[in-house]
């Protein structure tokens, strides 16, 4: 078992002291990267079932929400013509209505239809219908998918009792279980994705989603709200608290942390610095990195931000009250 | 001085040097070429017209739904696949779920449930099946997604008690299970349908009827190939707190927890791999070449997975004969749980080109190839049967500019089928059965149907016992 | 004023080639005018040719590029309305031969280059712009429009108005 996992695509790293000795790690690659699943302090075989089942749990929901599947929820949606309707399934419904709140809460900095018209979107929380009201509607849950797919993962994960566990999706979405015994929480590394050995910050999480959206050589982030490329932001990580324990059965919406913080980074990487500083002054229980470009490669100063502490307000109830 | 033209045609006489007049040859001819912009503009209008009625069109079917007739459904089997089939069903207007039954209450069933109530559904659970058809008024239909063994047992209780029946494919891990669900579909009128769901998918049926029915397009069919391939998985396990108590597993005829969860691998409960995925493809094997079998060879075992957790075979390679009305083919299939290199598909091949179909919308979803001695396909083209070939250009592009030779051909033309699935893949079949509740279609695939396929899969595992070809009688196939 | 000496039955032919080739650009223009949000993003992005980088750059500027599509897609349509009508028809011309120029430049049928967006009819060095913009040229230096268009009124007109035009 390695001590030091490599970054994927974000700039987090699980750092393991080289006593977490019984962590079982398994991967799964889905959604266009690697999920991964590591459990604490389990019998192997049986971590393996659970991770198995929470891979399966995976490849369904890229099956519904993936727009690169013609036959997706997603892909229905993107070709309706204006006036008609499709009936969607819980994920998708629920993903949309994450989509919107964040849409709204951030002034379309965070946008899954990239400035093709998500507004014209009808969402209807009742019937599982949406209905588009307009033409050229695109939607790309790329992001918010695998933020999303990550808090049902934690949710199986408890259900077969594997509390001490740590999820991620190509490290660009992560969250944290409760931690190994005996570690207050799982060891986390942010760094500079110019440059990989330079750790920003060392963070120890339980029971947190943390999310990373980065910028690679030679990509170029759009901003929604002028279609032009982004620039002065190297990186952006966002963490959020999960909620006390999973929500009882039938109790309405899902809370999706890790979906949240997932469309959060990305909005982080539009937003202005006083913009992100505002947002986050004005939610509690978030915690927010951003990386300016720095004069040069490996010397840009890390700004961390942090809302008032308690209960988290960002959560997946809220958007169902505030639906259009 | 005035045109020669004007000249000719004794236009208004003016005296050198003075204005000329606007005569009515000049208003005629420059006024000429004014119609062909009336004509572009009513062959616009006409096309826009077009357009937005077909946008209407589509915006037109949520209202149709208003007045669909209900149908009442029961969910009996909540586990991965019946959860497929209800995801389906939430997607199709008109269904209403009246109950749900699964003997694994504290999981799966409690699991549905909880879903179906967030989409204003609110079904009864239940435990046992008998008691749900006892107490449920107020069924049409039933959907059965319990393992194989208990699909005969299953099926004819709730057609017996006067309810339609949709059933998963295998339609009985046994010849007399099988046999039995035609009998009491034959015996109480209702309706049976085997959800082989690729009989109901747009691109298979456009295939069946257009390619192969209309248009011939791959000439005799003489050989077809086929497979299923997975990588290896670990036996599915359950969480820990949900375990079911045993008394129950035994009422139902599980062993344990393990057996419970890994039944298709289990003699007496499921046929393993070939029925499990099999099933589907042989079916589309019997459905395209329009006949069942006359014979079949099989060889399997158990190479790879744990004998204590797995009792049938692992790997199977079968060819079957067939007597189709064209003449004669064999067919190859395998399937296997250790490699998962190319998933699973079937190629039909014929004299004048090949068929390469699966149910997955993003791999091997149609493509069609050409026989290069083969007629022109040009007509099938312009009709939309398929589409134009896609030309496969040379791989060899060197980055220093180097120039390769524009059209050289590394394959033979690529042709799709241009029909393409938007709804989950069960979708359609389980709509059909919907649809023929309501008296507006004829089912895909009736009893009569899944039992040919049914006898044809169920032989393999006793043609890799027998080792040897083992032949069919026409008369297997009827009940 | 010139002369203007027309033959028929070629001249006929030319006013017909003007109007179909009128009819072409305006339904490429409207076609984009009425498409929801065209843009000549993907042409200028696989440019090849000499002004293969200066049809990218374009493309890094979004407000260049709002305009750049506008003037086209106005452009084409209203070419084509002129050029039906037979109305300003040498300027019509021109500014035709200009935007098959530009389009031609940007994806030449050289040999070797490859391109996503499949463009019809290449023949190693001409392709089917070039042969319409050569009958742009041959109706800008016939000027079909006095014959049969719109101008032919206009031109009466001008003359009736300017008697000091006619003459010589």
């Amino acid at each position: 078992m390695r001590a030091d996992t490599p970054d994927l695509d974000g700039g987090i790293g699980l750092a393991g002291p080289r006593e977490l000795g019984d962590l079982r790690r398994f991967s799964h690659e889905a959604m266009n990267t690697v999920f991964e699943v590591y459990a604490a302090n389990a019998d192997a075989h049986y971590a393996a079932q659970a991770a198995q089942a929470a891979f399966a749990l995976v490849d369904r929901l890229e099956g519904e929400l993936s727009r690169f599947r013609p036959n997706s929820d997603i892909s229905r949606i993107n070709h309706l013509t204006p006036g008609e309707s499709a009936r969607v399934g819980e994920a998708a419904l629920e993903c949309l209505l994450i989509a919107r709140h964040l849409y709204d809460l951030t002034d379309g900095a965070f946008d899954v239809a990239i400035g093709t018209g998500l507004p014209s979107l009808e969402i209807d929380a009742d019937t599982f219908l949406i209905r588009a009201t307009g033409d050229g509607v695109l939607v790309d849950l790329g992001g918010i998918g695998k933020g999303y797919a990550v808090d049902l993962m934690a949710e199986l994960l408890e259900d077969w009792g594997l509390d001490r566990a740590f999820v991620h999706a190509g490290f660009s979405s992560a969250l944290a279980l409760e931690s190994p015994a005996d570690c207050d929480g799982w060891p986390l590394t942010l760094s500079d994705p110019a440059e990989r050995s330079r750790v920003l910050a060392r963070l120890s999480m339980r029971q947190t989603a943390l999310s990373a959206s980065g910028v690679r050589k030679g990509d170029h982030i759009l901003d929604p709200r002028t279609g032009t490329p982004v620039r002065g932001r190297q990186a952006a990580w966002v963490a959020l608290p999960r909620p006390g324990a999973a929500t009882p059965a039938g109790h309405g919406l899902r809370l999706a942390p890790a979906a949240v913080a997932d469309a959060l980074t990305t909005a982080f990487m539009v937003l202005r610095v006083e913009e992100s500083a505002a947002l986050c002054a004005r939610s509690p229980g978030l915690e927010a990195w951003l990386l300016p470009d720095g004069a040069s490669p490996g010397t840009a100063e890390l700004i961390h931000f942090s809302g008032p502490a308690i209960a988290p307000a960002i959560d997946a109830r809220e958007t169902r009250d505030s639906g259009p | 001085m005035a045109d020669e033209d004007d000249k000719r045609k004794g236009e208004i006489p003016t005296a050198p040097g003075a204005p000329p007049k606007l005569g009515r040859r000049d208003l005629l001819m420059g006024l000429s070429t004014v119609p062909a912009l009336g004509l572009f503009g009513y062959a616009w209008s006409r096309q826009q017209q077009y357009r937005r009625g077909r946008a209407a069109a589509a915006a037109a079917t949520p209202a149709a739904a208003a007045d669909l007739q209900e149908i009442n459904v029961a969910l009996l089997g909540a586990g991965a696949q019946g959860q497929v089939l209800m995801e389906a069903m939430l997607r199709i207007p008109g269904v209403r779920f009246r109950a749900v039954c699964d003997i694994w209450t504290e999981y799966n069933l409690r699991r549905v449930v909880n879903t179906l109530k967030r989409f204003k559904q609110e079904p009864n659970g239940y435990a046992d099946y008998r008691e749900m058809l006892d107490k449920e008024k107020e069924l049409d239909a039933v959907i059965v997604a319990t393992p194989d063994f208990w699909h005969a047992q299953h099926t004819s209780a709730a057609l017996k008690a006067g309810k339609h029946v949709y059933c998963e494919k295998e339609m009985s891990n046994t010849l007399e299970g099988a046999r039995s669900m035609v009998l009491a579909q034959r015996e109480t009128g209702k309706l049976l349908q085997i959800g082989h769901q690729r009989r109901s998918n747009p691109r298979y049926l456009h295939c069946y009827h257009k390619l192969l029915g209309e248009a011939k397009l791959l000439g005799r069919i003489v050989t077809v190939n086929g497979q299923w391939n997975r990588a290896v998985a670990p036996d599915l396990g359950a969480p820990d707190r949900y375990a079911i108590p045993e008394a129950t597993l035994k009422q139902y005829g599980f062993k344990d927890m393990h057996q419970f969860r890994n039944w298709r691998w289990y003699k007496g409960l499921g046929g393993g791999p070939i029925v499990d995925l099999g099933s589907h493809q042989i079916d589309i094997y019997n459905w395209f070449l329009g006949a069942p079998p006359s014979g079949v060879m099989a060889s399997g075992g158990l190479l790879y997975h744990d004998p204590k957790t797995h009792e049938w075979h692992d790997t199977v390679m079968v060819v079957y004969d067939y007597d189709t009305p064209a003449g004669p083919a064999k067919a190859y299939y395998q399937t296997q749980t250790t490699n998962g290199s190319q998933g699973y598909y079937e190629s039909f091949m014929g004299d004048q080109g090949t068929l390469i179909i699966s149910e997955s919308e993003l791999n091997y979803a149609g493509q069609l190839y050409r026989d290069p001695n083969a007629p022109a396909w040009d007509d099938w083209i312009q009709k939309r049967y398929v589409s134009a070939p896609k030309e496969q250009e040379a791989k060899e592009q060197s980055e220093s500019g180097a120039v390769a030779d524009v059209r050289e051909s590394v394959a033979p033309d690529q042709h799709t089928v241009p029909v393409s699935l938007r709804d989950p893949y069960h979708q359609p079949h389980l709509q059909n059965f919907f649809d023929a509740i309501r008296g507006k279609a004829a089912l895909n695939c009736p009893a009569e149907i899944g039992y040919e396929s049914a006898v044809s899969v169920l032989k393999v595992n006793d043609a890799i016992d027998a080792k040897c070809r083992l032949p069919f009688k026409p008369e297997d196939f009827k009940v | 004023m010139e002369a203007t000496t027309f033959e028929r039955a070629p001249m006929i032919a030319i006013t017909a080639l003007r109007v179909l080739v009128g009819w072409h650009f305006l339904y490429e223009g409207l076609t984009k005018l009425t498409a929801p949000s065209w843009t000549a993003a993907g042409y200028l992005k696989q440019a090849k040719g000499p002004l293969a980088e200066s049809f990218r750059w374009l493309t890094t500027r979004p407000d260049l590029l709002a305009n750049a599509d506008l003037i086209t897609m106005w452009g084409l349509t209203i070419v084509g309305v002129c050029l039906i009508l037979g109305l300003f028809t040498r300027l019509a011309s021109l500014a035709g031969i200009g935007f098959i120029l530009l389009f031609y430049l940007a994806a030449p049928p050289f040999i070797g280059y490859f391109y996503a967006i499949p463009s019809e009819g290449s023949y190693l060095i001409i392709n089917k712009n070039l042969v319409e913009l050569s009958a742009l040229v041959v109706i800008l230096l016939t000027r079909s429009g006095r014959f049969a268009g719109i101008d032919r009124i206009v031109h009466v007109v001008i003359r009736r108005r300017r008697p000091q035009l006619a003459g010589a």
